[in-house]
């Protein structure tokens, strides 16, 4: 993904990065490159397996956005624009009060690491550790394999799954 | 219900594949994304979640398999060390792998994971072409590479481009065939036409998904035509089938993404002119969706006209989405019969190929319950209208989708699994 190349869109993320960078919060990976800030880009990927996912809904950090991706999923950079600016526009700093997490399904270790940097926004990489289908099943067993695969899980740890990009309605309840 | 010779045939084949080193189980290959990326260190995750260290790239365990002329069954993949192999098991000895030969693909990093997988293909005058996509340092970017073969496929070419295009964009899950002329057909999905789209008011091109290109090779791949679209609007990350038609000529069956984002199936003959084909809709599930499915279709011509489809998609019945693997016949231009569409008997179903040897149609699928995956069939003896299901093989770990490959009468469902590659004679 290209950004430099879309005046539009430059604009756009620089207005939300400068909204962060104001407000303090967390400036990782796109967003930090955009305007240029001294931000370190994550260099830690965790082991995303079967028992991960009931952990992260337990006890994980609230709210969220858990994105499931993968290195051939081109419609999935576009929802982690979306969360970014959906989270922006609340008033809230993606990474400081929202967690906004890419879980790879393909790759694993540096490969997740180099490849989620195009993410915008996002705050944390996980990747999957083992068989595919049967760590999907733990998630959703109804879950086909579609990505994105978007779960929103706001402050009171109720969720909202979607296969595809978030309704603004959606993000509203999540972020509210 | 397998026969002690086929478990003993079982039996046989794994020690034979352990033997060649081709099992690969707990090993860790490089996958491709450009250059090595810096070491990592020790991964946080909040909550509890498992923080163990990050592991090194899984193992890409997808394969291409064709028929010999003589007979032999081949398989091409990357071993546990990343490595492009091909290995065959020759017609008079069935059970009896060769050793696994490397090939040299001059560094290349090669998928070979799910609906992108090393392929391989025999044409006539002794042509053996092999392609796989090689995965750019950008993202969701490409080229398809090939190497050939003029001696049944005794010794390769180093790779080279297949297609004129060489922006650092998307060329990936190419396809690839022989026609009955012995014209070599690669079709690949490109995003050269999105790139070049307009921006419209929200930043974003202004095109729907990818686009089919193709070109052509009367010397089993020593040049090629130019690149030629054969359709506007692909989905981005679904294999294509291929399958001969009754004139000799292949056709295309692909997800598409029609207007404005139902990702159904575009179905095309490929033709000998230039320029776009005449795309025509040959599934109606109407599934509306700005998502990556990664589940293409499979395609096989029927002997009483027309052709047998599997896809993956999700459709309205009895006013609920129903997601699932159907089977349908297409008529000769590729329009569905809608009549003929039903749902695979397995909820859990998931990348299905389709075959057909006269009035017999095969369907196989693998369907995970979370902790054993199952390679199924469905079967029928009367061009599609009953089918019967059988269970083939069941594997622990992860594994690939199954394929189907046919010679004459000879029709063999193959599956790489974490521990071995299995070949099964569909039990009519």
């Amino acid at each position: 993904m290209t950004f430099l190349g879309n005046a539009q869109r430059w604009r756009r993320h620089a207005l939300l990065a400068a909204s962060l960078l104001a407000a303090g919060g967390y400036m990782p990976n796109g967003l930090a490159a955009l305007v240029h800030a001294a931000q370190p880009a994550i260099k830690t990927v965790a082991n995303f397996d079967a028992g991960t996912w009931k952990q992260l809904l337990a006890k994980g950090p609230r709210p969220a956005a858990y994105v499931f991706t993968n290195s051939f999923c081109a419609t999935c950079p576009e929802v982690f624009d979306l969360l970014s600016q959906a989270v922006g526009g609340s008033g809230q700093a993606v990474g400081h009060d929202v967690e906004l997490a890419a879980i790879l399904m393909d790759l694993r270790g540096d490969h997740a690491l180099a490849h989620a940097h195009h993410y915008t926004g996002v705050t944390r990489i996980y990747a999957f550790d083992g068989f595919e289908p049967a760590i999907r099943q733990a998630i959703d067993p109804k879950w086909r394999n579609i990505t994105p695969y978007v779960v929103l899980v706001d402050r009171a740890g109720r969720q909202q799954r979607v296969t595809g990009q978030p309704t603004p309605g959606q993000l509203k309840v999540w972020l509210r | 219900m397998k026969t002690a010779m086929q478990s003993t045939a079982r039996r046989l084949l794994r020690l034979a594949v352990l033997a060649c080193g081709l099992a690969s189980l707990g090993a860790q290959a490089h996958e491709g994304h450009g250059g090595p990326p810096p070491a990592a260190p020790a991964a946080s995750a909040p909550g509890g979640a498992s923080a163990k260290p990050a592991r090194k790239p899984r193992t890409q365990f997808a394969i291409g398999t064709a028929l010999a002329p003589d007979g032999s069954l081949w398989v091409v993949g990357l071993d546990a060390d990343n490595h492009l192999f091909v290995q065959s098991s020759p017609s008079t000895r069935p059970l009896r792998w060769t050793a696994p030969r490397v090939l040299d693909t001059q560094g290349d990093a090669i998928s070979a994971d799910g609906e992108n997988r090393p392929k391989l293909a025999f044409g006539p005058r002794g042509y053996a072409v092999i392609s796989y996509t090689q995965p750019g340092a950008k993202p969701y970017t490409g080229m398809i590479r090939m190497l050939r073969s003029t001696d049944g496929g005794q010794h390769f070419s180093a790779p080279v481009t297949v297609h004129t295009d060489r922006q650092e964009i998307t060329h990936r899950f190419e396809s690839i065939a022989f026609d009955a002329q012995g014209t070599l057909h690669t079709l690949w999905l490109d995003k050269r036409d999105l790139e070049a789209a307009p921006r419209n008011a929200n930043g974003k091109r202004d095109y729907r998904g990818a686009a089919v290109y193709r070109n052509t090779s009367l010397d089993g791949g020593a040049t090629f035509g130019p690149d030629t679209k054969l359709a506007d609007h692909s989905c981005e990350c679904c294999r294509i089938a291929l399958a001969q038609g009754p004139d000799g000529a292949l056709r295309a069956l692909w997800r598409h993404v029609f207007e404005p984002n139902v990702r159904d199936h575009g179905f095309a003959r490929l033709d000998d002119g230039q320029g776009p084909a005449t795309v025509v809709r040959a599934t109606e599930d109407d599934w509306h969706i700005d998502a990556c499915p990664h589940h293409g279709p499979g395609l096989a011509v029927a002997a009483d006209g027309g052709y047998h489809a599997v896809w993956f998609g999700i459709r309205q019945e009895g006013g609920q989405s129903v997601p699932g693997v159907r089977y349908g016949r297409l008529q000769a231009d590729g329009r569905p019969q809608p009549a003929s569409v039903r749902r695979l008997p397995d909820e859990r179903a998931e990348h299905a190929d389709v075959a057909a040897m006269g009035p017999r149609v095969a369907v196989v699928w693998r369907s995970t319950d979370g902790m054993a995956t199952t390679l199924k069939a469905w079967l029928s003896s009367d061009g599609g209208q009953h089918f019967h299901t059988r269970t083939l093989a069941k594997a622990q770990g992860d594994n690939d989708h199954p394929r189907l490959v046919q010679q004459g009468e000879r029709l063999v469902a193959v599956w790489r699994t974490e521990q071995e590659v299995q070949v099964h004679d569909i039990p009519w």
